[in-house]
């Protein structure tokens, strides 16, 4: 089964400041991998004995060597990308358009697995789209696969229920983290990632903004530190009403 | 001049980071202190990721890497880790073998490396009236008329002894006086009739005990004998500067570990209605703190790029020893004091590489002989 694997670089979440206006300051947070794309990769690169490519449309960050060594350090044979500043916040319809192209470049396949967002936009609409661009049939919410010949069984994991699907490949599945755990990368793979072959793909896309950020603040900090220092009923009345709040009762 | 760490080197911190928060807890790490050993879970994953083969070649399913990638994994281990570990003394166990074992023990030892994570013997150096001074070991083997050998001695303080199942011991040649300087290392399965262990306690690195370890009669054939006749002591130290180093980085990343225990407490914790970190006496505890730390980073480095170099670190790896294990065990004891009483309780992880570290300022060569090491070669260096 050769399989290709659509991923973005997001930045690190943990290193996003909140300024003092509630606006967002992302000058120290590096690029990396989004988290869902590595349970996908994993789960590729267990199932995928016919190689597995690894696909990314996105800006400047996508420049980074070490961002492209760490996609390819995590059973993934080769990768296809298309970088351009332009391209640093396209919508889901465009990232799905771009995307189309580089599977094109990639040639045959007989499978693409999606994770189940970007760990940023957690829009989890570029695995449709990217179904509907290339006309494929596309499964979501996959938490277990099983491969018999050129059809695939797959199980997901409703809310009351669970559901076996049967596909023929070629498909689009996208997939729930929980399928497989990402692998730690091991010092072999590390070594090896920058030896893989690394293909950069130009499209004539021309990035629209479909959609315009009006703003983008973070929530109000409530105030939640509050002094309570004597034992009289009043106060421990108090407590506890501030206890209820905080957990929310 | 260039500090910049290669993509490889910075992908190897982010998977030991990973690798330390998948497998490690204090929880675990307690229990693993109890027990005398890392988990057999842990060993193994620890060679699934490669971390346990590196800086071995090739040919025997090793992955070759210079020093200062060593250094880098043995710091970020400890440092994610929070504990000390038997790592790093599996990974130059493993090294002595292959540079000095024959084709065959070298295969015997790495498929057992291979299947467990762990290296198939300890290391028996020291002796009751031999640390420093080595030359005054006594352990001996005899010739016999039907070309055996007989072991005579007692070696002490053997890291994993109890627990690994062979010995690589160093024995005098025949003669155990002073003088005699031909030494042999035999590799000694402890089920060998004559050779019995008994358990030394530890105040720290409790993770891996050491042990007595006695040879009486210990009949010994010569294909047991490890490298050349005479030269076993020349041998081993010729990796002794790399066990420095290697102690240094390990002691590096456990003392880290403390300075951010303690950076974020201080933020914490208040006294006097502020939180300590502002008051300049903590400041100045801080300060010293991250200097030390970043000058036995210099220190070290500079010393296995030296050794990447191909160039001499005889003086440089006597001054990194020196150096390297007091400031760390210090910065451990400054964080400890940050933790004032809670410092001082079980706790807080700063208390436990406190002690830990105090092991480190011994093994490996003690802080004295670096500078008698280093002195000599100081002379030497400033020689009209
Ligand atoms: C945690 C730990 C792990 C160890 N693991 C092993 C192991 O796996 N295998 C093994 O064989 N050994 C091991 N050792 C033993 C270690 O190598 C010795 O303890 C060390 O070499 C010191 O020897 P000693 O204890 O006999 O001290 P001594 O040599 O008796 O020294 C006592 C004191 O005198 C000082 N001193 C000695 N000579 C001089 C001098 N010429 N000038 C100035 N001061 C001097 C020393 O620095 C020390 O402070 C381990 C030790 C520790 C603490």
């Amino acid at each position: 089964m050769k399989i290709l694997v659509p991923v973005k670089i997001v930045l690190e979440s943990e290193d996003i400041q909140i300024k003092g206006d509630r606006s967002l300051d992302f000058s120290k947070a590096k690029p990396k991998l989004s988290d869902y794309d590595c349970n996908a990769l994993e789960i590729a690169a267990q199932i995928g004995d016919n190689g597995v490519y690894a696909l990314s449309v996105g800006g400047e960050a996508l420049k980074d060597s070490k961002v492209k060594k760490n996609i390819l350090s995590r059973g993934v044979d080769e990768l296809f990308l298309t970088c351009d500043s332009a391209y640093e916040d396209l919508d889901a319809y465009q990232t799905a358009q771009a995307l189309a192209k580089l599977v094109e470049e990639a040639g045959e396949y007989d499978l693409i697995i999606l994770g189940d967002g970007s760990a940023d936009r957690m829009a989890q609409q570029v695995d449709v789209q990217l179904a509907y661009a290339l006309n494929l049939p596309i499964v979501t919410a996959v938490s277990h696969i099983e491969v018999e010949g050129s059809k695939l069984k797959l199980t997901r994991i409703l809310e009351d229920s669970i559901q076996n699907i049967e596909v023929e490949t070629p498909a689009i599945i996208s997939i729930v983290p929980d399928i497989a755990e990402p692998r730690i990368a091991g010092m072999k793979d590390i070594l090896a990632a920058g030896k893989k072959p690394m293909h950069e793909v130009t499209t004539e896309l021309e990035a629209t903004q479909s959609a315009e950020t009006v703003s983008n603040l973070a929530p109000e900090q409530v105030q939640r530190q509050q002094n309570i220092k004597d034992a009289s009923d009043e106060s421990i009345a108090e407590f506890a009403q501030a206890l209820k709040q905080a957990a929310n009762l | 001049m260039d500090f910049a760490k290669t993509d490889e080197q910075e992908l190897l911190i982010e998977s030991i980071e990973e690798f330390c928060s998948r497998y490690f807890n204090e929880d675990l790490i307690e229990s693993m202190y109890e027990n005398g050993s890392v988990t057999d879970e842990i060993l193994k994953e620890y060679l699934e990721a490669g971390f346990g083969l590196m800086g071995i070649p090739e040919e025997y399913g090793g992955i070759p890497c210079d020093k200062v990638t060593l250094g880098i994994l043995t710091e970020e281990f400890a440092h994610h880790a929070g504990c000390v570990t038997s790592f790093l003394n599996n990974t130059l166990a493993m090294s002595d073998m292959i540079e000095f074992g024959s084709e065959k023990q070298i295969e015997f030892c790495m498929n057992a490396y291979m299947e467990s994570g762990k290296p198939i013997f300890s290391l028996g150096f020291s002796e009751p009236a031999a640390g420093s001074d080595n030359q005054a070991m006594t352990s001996v083997t005899k010739k016999q008329a039907d070309g055996t050998y007989i072991l005579n001695g007692q070696k002490t303080w053997v890291t994993q002894g109890e627990l690994l199942p062979y010995v690589l011991v160093v024995a005098k040649d025949e003669d155990p006086s002073r003088e005699n300087k031909s030494m042999s290392l035999w590799l000694i399965d402890k089920n060998t009739k004559g050779v019995s262990t008994a358990p030394l306690h530890k105040i720290g690195q409790q993770i891996m005990p050491f042990c007595e370890m006695y040879f009486d009669d210990v009949v010994l054939t010569e294909d047991m004998r490890v490298g050349e006749k005479g030269v076993g002591f020349v041998n081993l130290m010729k990796n002794f500067e790399m066990e420095r180093c290697l102690i240094v980085a390990q002691c590096l990343g456990c003392a880290q570990a403390a300075l951010e225990d303690a950076a974020q407490y201080a933020t914490m914790r208040e006294t006097f209605g502020r939180p300590i970190a502002n008051f300049q006496l903590i400041q100045e505890k801080l300060t010293d703190m991250e200097i030390a730390l970043e000058n036995t980073r210099n220190l070290l480095y500079k010393t296995l790029w030296k050794m990447d170099q191909g160039e001499s670190v005889r003086l440089d790896s006597a001054l990194v020893k020196r150096y390297g294990p007091k400031a760390c065990y210090e910065v451990a004891s400054e964080a400890l004091q940050i933790f004032g009483g809670l410092g001082f309780t079980t706790e807080k992880r700063v208390g436990r590489i406190w002690k830990d570290l105090r092991g480190h300022m011994i093994a490996g060569g003690t802080d004295e002989i670096m500078v008698y090491i280093a002195g000599r070669q100081i002379t030497k260096k400033y020689q009209a």
